[in-house]
C-alpha cells in the first residue's frame, strides 16, 4: 500500500511537473496578447524531435537539446511575426490559423517519422529505489528540471525588467503602452519564452515516456484543461492545476487503467467548470 | 449596383436557379461515382451551413462542432443496430428500428440536447472559455466511443446494412440527400434572416452593446449553439444513413478542419459564402487533390492534408473575411481605378 502511495506520489509530481511546464507557456502567451494558442503541442513535440535528430547525427546531448529548444523559440516568433501579428486582432481567424498550423505540422512529422514514439536519449541513465518503489534517474532529472525551470520563470518575471514589462502587458495593455513598453518586442519575447517553455517539457516528456505526432494533439489538450481549472491568464493557476491534473491522471491511471487516467481528467475539467466556471485563480473577463 | 426584385437579390437568384438545376439533373448526365460523391458532398454543406450559424453569426468560436454529426450520426446508427446495446444496457436492445425519418430528426434531436447542456454550462462565460471546451469536447467524446467500444464500434465502427440506407439505389439516394440539404439551407436561412438572427448578429459585433439595449446575450447564444448543433447532428444521422457505415471519419479532426477550411475560404456569416466554399473544398478533397497527388514527388512530406492546412493558414491570414469578398474587393477597385482614370 505505501509502495503504492510513493510510487503515485512520485509519478504525479513528475507528470506535474512536466505538464506545468506546458500550461505555463500557454498561459503566458495569452495572458499577455490574447492569442489563444492551438500550436503550442507542436513546440511541446518539435523541441523534441529536433533534439533527438540532432543527437542521433552525433551531436553532443547536451548541445542538442540546446538547440533543439532554441530553434523551436525561433520557430515561434516566426510564425508570430510572419503569420499571427497580422491577424491578432481577429480573434477567431487566431483560433483557426494556429489550428491549422498544429496540425500542418503534425501532419509532416507523420510523414517523416512516422506515427510510432521515439524516445528521447536520456542524460543519466539508472534507476533508485525509494523504499520498494525503482524511480528511474530520468524521472527525478524531469522533476528537478521543471521545478528549476519555473522557479527561472518565476524569477524572470517578478525581478527583472523585462518579465515586469511583461506582467504589465498583461495586466493593461494600454497602460504598458502608455507608459513607454515597446509592447510588440514583449510579444515575441513573450512567444519565444512560450515555446522554450513548451519545448522543455516535451523534452521531458520525451524522456520519461516517448515523443510521437499524437503528442501534440495530447499535450495541447492538458494545456486548455490545465488553464480552464487554474483559470485563464493566470500563471501560478496554472501551475497548481497542472499537479493537481498530473495527480488526477495518475490515480486514474493506478486503479482504473491507462485508458481511464486522461477520460477523469477531462470529465473533471467539466464539473469545474460547471461549479466553478473561472477556475481556481481566474479573473472575471 | 443591385438589382433587386422585391428585395430579392436578382444575381443571387440567377446563381441559386442554376445552382438548383445543375443539382437536379446532375444523376442524367453523371457517372454513378460522382452521383454518389456529390450526395455526400450535400451532406457535407449541412455541416459548413449550421456551423456558419453559430461561429459567423453569433460570433462564438464552435470547434467541437464534429461531436454534434458524431452524436446524430450515433443516435442513427444505434436506433437501427439496437442490439449493440446487448449485455450492457439490455432493456434497449430490444427496441425496434426505427423508421429512417424518425432516426434523423432523433439524432438532430440528440445533439441539440447535448448542445442545449454545453451551451448552458459554458456560454455563461465570456469568449475564450467556450473555444476552450469545445476544443477538448471530440477528445471526450472519441474516448468515450473507445471506452465502451461494445456499443459504440471504437475506431472500426459499425455498418447498419443495405436495407436501412436512405434508398437502394444511387440517384434515389443523391434526391433524398439533396432534399435534406435544402431543407436544413432554407430552415437556416430563414432563421438566420429572421429577427433571431438579427440577435445572433448584434451578440456578436458588440456584447456589451446588446445586452444594454435589451437582448438577452446568453439566451441568444445557447439559441444558436442548439439550432447549430441540431442541424449538425441531422446532418450527421443522414450521412449513416446515406453511406450506412459509421467510423471515427465522422467525428475526427480532419473534418472540423474541412469544415472550417469550407466556412473560412467562403466567408464566415454569409451562408452563402460557406454554401460555395464547402463545394470547392468538399470536391477539392475528393476529387481534384486525389488526381494531383501523383504529380508531387513522394520524398516530399506532402500529402492532400498538407496542401489543405497551408490553404487554410493562407486564406486564414491573407484573406480573413473570406476569398469570394477579396475577389468582389479586388474588382471594385480595378473598376474603381479605371472610372478615375476616365475623369
Amino acid at each position: 500500500m505505501i509502495d503504492v502511495a510513493v510510487r503515485i506520489l512520485l509519478y504525479g509530481a513528475v507528470i506535474g511537473g512536466i505538464w506545468a511546464l506546458v500550461a505555463s507557456g500557454f498561459s503566458l502567451i495569452f495572458g499577455v496578447a490574447r492569442i489563444l494558442n492551438f500550436a503550442h503541442g507542436i513546440f511541446f513535440i518539435l523541441a523534441a524531435y529536433i533534439g533527438i535528430v540532432l543527437i542521433q547525427s552525433g551531436i553532443n546531448s547536451y548541445l542538442s537539446t540546446f538547440a533543439g529548444i532554441v530553434i523551436v523559440g525561433g520557430f515561434a516568433v516566426g510564425i508570430y511575426l510572419g503569420l499571427l501579428s497580422k491577424i491578432k486582432d481577429h480573434e477567431v481567424m487566431v483560433i483557426i490559423v494556429t489550428l491549422a498550423i498544429a496540425l500542418l505540422v503534425e501532419q509532416i512529422l507523420i510523414l517523416i517519422f512516422g506515427e510510432h514514439g521515439l524516445s528521447y536519449p536520456d542524460f543519466i541513465s539508472g534507476v533508485v529505489r525509494i523504499g520498494m518503489t525503482p524511480i528511474t534517474y530520468d524521472r527525478i532529472v524531469a522533476f528537478v528540471v521543471a521545478i528549476v525551470v519555473l522557479t527561472l520563470l518565476e524569477v524572470f518575471i517578478h525581478k527583472t525588467n523585462t518579465g515586469k514589462m511583461i506582467l504589465a502587458s498583461s495586466q493593461n495593455y494600454e497602460g504598458a503602452l502608455l507608459v513607454g513598453i515597446d509592447v510588440d518586442r514583449i510579444f515575441v519575447i513573450t512567444m519565444f519564452l512560450s515555446a522554450v517553455l513548451a519545448g522543455v517539457g516535451g523534452v521531458l516528456y520525451g524522456q520519461v515516456f516517448a515523443v510521437s505526432p499524437a503528442v501534440s494533439l495530447k499535450a495541447l489538450i492538458f494545456a486548455f484543461a490545465i488553464v480552464i481549472l487554474g483559470g485563464l491568464g493566470s500563471i501560478k493557476g496554472s501551475i497548481v492545476a497542472a499537479f493537481i491534473i498530473g495527480y488526477i491522471t495518475t490515480i486514474a491511471n493506478q486503479f482504473l487503467g491507462a485508458q481511464w487516467s486522461e477520460f477523469t481528467a477531462l470529465l473533471i475539467i467539466i464539473a469545474i467548470l460547471v461549479i466553478k466556471p473561472t477556475g481556481l485563480f481566474g479573473v472575471e473577463e | 449596383m443591385r438589382t433587386e426584385i422585391r428585395g430579392i437579390d436578382l444575381k443571387k437568384l440567377v446563381i441559386g436557379v442554376i445552382f438548383l438545376i445543375f443539382s437536379l439533373t446532375a444523376p442524367f448526365f453523371l457517372p454513378s461515382a460522382y452521383v454518389y460523391l456529390l450526395g455526400m458532398m450535400f451532406l457535407f454543406l449541412i455541416f459548413v451551413i449550421s456551423w456558419d450559424v453559430i461561429i459567423g453569426y453569433t460570433g462564438q468560436v464552435n470547434l467541437g462542432h464534429t461531436v454534434f454529426i458524431g452524436l446524430g450520426a450515433y443516435t442513427a446508427a444505434l436506433l437501427q443496430v439496437p442490439s449493440r446495446f446487448q449485455g450492457s444496457i439490455d432493456f434497449l436492445a430490444s427496441m425496434p428500428k426505427a423508421p429512417i425519418p424518425i432516426s434523423i430528426l432523433a439524432g438532430g434531436i440528440v445533439a441539440g440536447l447535448f448542445g442545449l447542456a454545453i451551451g448552458v454550462i459554458t456560454l455563461r462565460l465570456k469568449g475564450y472559455y467556450f473555444a476552450l471546451v469545445t476544443a477538448i469536447l471530440p477528445l471526450v467524446f472519441m474516448k468515450s466511443l473507445y471506452v465502451f467500444s461494445d456499443i459504440f464500434g471504437g475506431e472500426e465502427g459499425f455498418s447498419i446494412g443495405l436495407e436501412r440506407s436512405l434508398a437502394e439505389s444511387t440517384t434515389l439516394r443523391y434526391y433524398y440527400a439533396f432534399a435534406i440539404f435544402l431543407i436544413s439551407f432554407i430552415a437556416l436561412y430563414i432563421i438566420v434572416n429572421s429577427r433571431i438572427g438579427l440577435r445572433f448578429r448584434a451578440v456578436r459585433d458588440d456584447e456589451d452593446l446588446a445586452e444594454s439595449i435589451g437582448v438577452n446575450v446568453v439566451k441568444y447564444k445557447v439559441l444558436s449553439f442548439v439550432v447549430s448543433s441540431f442541424f449538425a447532428g441531422i446532418g450527421g444521422a443522414a450521412i449513416v444513413h446515406y453511406r450506412i457505415t459509421i467510423g471515427p471519419d465522422l467525428y475526427d479532426i480532419p473534418l472540423m478542419l474541412l469544415i472550417i477550411l469550407a466556412a473560412v475560404i467562403g466567408g464566415l456569416g454569409t451562408l452563402y459564402g460557406p454554401l460555395f466554399g464547402g463545394i470547392v473544398v468538399y470536391l477539392l478533397k475528393n476529387w481534384w487533390l486525389q488526381s494531383l497527388l501523383p504529380v508531387i514527388p513522394s520524398w516530399l512530406p506532402i500529402n492532400d492534408d498538407v496542401i489543405l492546412y497551408a490553404i487554410l493558414i493562407a486564406v486564414g491570414v491573407l484573406a480573413p473575411e473570406g476569398v469570394w469578398e477579396k475577389i468582389k474587393e479586388f474588382l471594385r477597385e480595378r473598376s474603381g481605378s479605371k472610372s478615375s482614370r476616365r475623369s
